[in-house]
């Protein structure tokens, strides 16, 4: 996969751009570290980034942290706080945290002319920098963190030259630059490439869901701010008008009690609900996740805390209007009116899927708009363009225009 | 013979200045207070951007204070300022803060945003990149024009009124000065337009049809 195979799909002058900058940074390293080379959008993201860069002649790395049980537990607890659950770390925890890092870092070639460490994980890293510009890239939501574990983060963080995040609310007061830079979907990866309707068909088909009437559509893990309960709550008053089907897609993890609860939950909430599909995936299903979305008919994202949101670039993408919460990077997707509705409450989420319903020729066209909105904003190419960006403006420190 | 036109894109690179506004007080303060190159960027921006469907207005400020804040008259006011009047962003600045005081002395106390709706304020970088594309005449403009992104039509149209320092762009400085005289009237014309009126979109397709124009002596 090259950045040829993208013409047709980006913008000419996008390309154009990113060919030419790369061709400045020739040659120069680009390592990046996270957590996990499997599961989540950050992997996702590096097993599609990091060729394509590579493939520009840049020698882009990636590379994952190694912890145990203990340090991952530890780093969820700081995940969590930092989107707003309060649960301080103990010394032994903040112990765990540094020596895990520090063994990381002791046998992890950092040297590079540009590292970019993802997330909070491996954010201590940084006490083993020598050289280079060094950024945390922030993909979570830390608009609202629990105010102690950020004041001990913060120590770390503002060792770094620069911060990026992927929504201007997730910004902090931080003494070094921050940038804003939304993640993106990349249209070839399993879970966005072109599907043909008897592959659609058949994942129906396995999944016993007919699709003989409108499919509402919600992918999302099992967690109280993707509000699952208010989605088949909203289902059943759209049920008193159109007779339609829901499907709510979406996966807990063996490490994840609060998920397995809310399954639970939800399945009480569907009991007696007719046409409503609930769907436990396991991890590893793009496939089946890209083909439920091409067979939806309004896509629905419905959450009341969000991070940037990717699930909702996915369904535009694939030509979906969506109905969804007015949070997180959810109204950069969401154009109300225009890519789909954003909504406040269960009430309003009924109304515009009725809408919706009632006039399918209006659904087409915000689904058109939609896909062509992300096209010119949310593509991968867009992305690889600004991290070029970004690391030849930190080169050029103190100007508004840098003329390469 | 006249030096060609060169044609450059841009990448612009969004800096967060970390501050925010929840209501019109809190945005003034900021206004009083923010670089003059956050004011840029969220007055321009819109220019920059391609739109599947362009925001109600013209400039973030206005959008947030509209759609946000719902004080359409105070919209309006800062709707009608248009920043290409000005040669320097600092005066921008002034006419932004005078609208704005002025409102507030006639006005109730202003309402607050609901949270995650604050006005956040941003900074833009440019990275200047050469297209490779030069004209030398008019049928090698009209090309160029057709190849390019809107990025070089915010670039030669928008920016160049500021990094210049005049309120006039580079298409029609070119027009005004190459071909012996001969497109002046062309030049003319592109100086007429109203930049306000546009995205770089729909601009780019006027100045197509503008020199499609000339080069058929219309």
């Amino acid at each position: 996969m090259g950045l040829d195979d993208y013409k047709g799909i980006s913008e000419a002058g996008e390309l154009r751009a990113i060919e030419y900058m790369a061709d400045k940074l020739r040659g120069r390293s680009f390592l990046h570290v996270n957590s996990t080379a499997t599961g989540g959008g950050v992997a996702e993201l590096m097993q599609r980034i990091i060729p394509l860069i590579r493939e520009l002649g840049i020698d882009a790395k990636w590379k994952v942290i190694k912890g145990n049980k203990q340090f991952f537990e530890v780093t969820k607890r700081i995940h969590n706080s930092l989107q707003g659950q309060v649960g301080p770390l103990t010394d032994k925890m903040w112990d765990t945290y540094e020596k895990v890092n520090k063994k990381n870092g002791d046998k992890m070639d950092l040297d590079a002319d540009c590292v970019f460490i993802h997330d909070p994980q491996p954010a201590m890293l940084i006490e083993q920098k020598k050289r280079g510009i060094w950024v945390w890239r922030c993909h979570i939501d830390i608009s609202t963190p629990d105010k102690v574990m950020w004041y001990l983060l913060k120590d770390q963080v503002k060792k770094y030259d620069a911060a990026i995040f992927s929504v201007a609310s997730f910004a902090q007061s931080l003494p070094m630059p921050q940038y804003m830079i939304p993640p993106s979907i990349d249209p070839f990866s399993d879970k966005n490439i072109d599907l043909s309707e008897a592959e659609i068909d058949e994942v129906f088909e396995r999944f016993k869901i007919p699709r003989d009437k409108p499919i509402l559509l919600q992918v999302s893990r099992f967690d109280p701010f993707k509000d699952p309960i208010g989605v088949i709550e909203s289902f059943k008053m759209v049920k008193k008008y159109y007779d339609c089907t829901l499907v709510l897609a979406g996966g807990t993890a063996d490490d994840d009690p609060e998920g397995e609860r809310i399954l639970a939950d939800v399945m009480e909430a569907a009991d007696g609900v007719e046409d409503l599909h609930i769907l436990s995936l396991p991890p590893f299903s793009d496939k089946e996740i890209n083909a439920l979305q091409r067979g939806a008919t309004i896509v629905i994202q419905k959450s009341t805390r969000e991070g940037f949101g990717l699930v909702v670039a996915e369904a535009l993408w694939k030509n979906k209007p969506v109905i969804a919460g007015d949070v997180g990077g959810i109204p950069l997707q969401v154009i109300d009116g225009v890519t789909g509705h954003l909504v406040h409450s269960v009430e309003g989420c009924a109304v515009r899927i009725r809408q919706l319903l009632q006039d399918p020729i209006k659904a087409r066209n915000m689904g058109i708009m939609g896909r062509e909105h992300i096209r010119r904003n949310y593509l991968i190419t867009g992305h690889i363009r600004k991290y070029l960006a970004l690391w030849l403006s930190m080169e050029n420190p103190g100007q508004d225009v840098i003329n390469l | 013979m006249a030096e060609p036109f060169v044609f450059f894109e841009c990448t612009p690179v969004e800096r967060m200045t970390g501050r925010h506004a929840k209501d019109v007080v809190d945005f003034l303060e900021i206004l009083k207070q923010i670089s003059s190159a956050s004011i840029f960027h969220h007055m321009h921006q819109y220019f920059l951007k391609t739109h599947v469907a362009p925001p109600e207005y013209p400039n973030d400020f206005t959008c947030w204070i509209a759609d946000c804040l719902e004080e359409k008259i105070l919209a309006e006011r800062l709707a009608n300022l248009n920043p290409f009047e000005f040669a320097n962003i600092e005066d921008v600045r002034v006419e932004l803060i005078r609208i704005i005081t002025n409102y507030l002395k006639e006005n109730r106390p202003p309402r607050t945003v609901r949270e995650g709706k604050e006005f956040f304020f941003n900074e833009g970088i440019t990275i200047v990149i050469p297209t490779g594309l030069v004209a030398t005449n008019l049928a090698e403009f009209k090309a160029a024009l057709d190849e390019v992104d809107p990025s070089c039509i915010y670039y030669h149209f928008y920016e160049a009124r500021l990094r210049l320092g005049r309120k006039v762009d580079d298409f029609s400085c070119f027009f005004s000065d190459c071909f012996e005289g001969e497109c002046t009237e062309l030049a003319e014309r592109i100086r007429r337009l109203d930049p306000y009126m546009y995205t770089a979109e729909t601009l780019k397709n006027k100045l197509v049809s503008l020199v499609v124009s000339a080069m058929e002596g219309k």
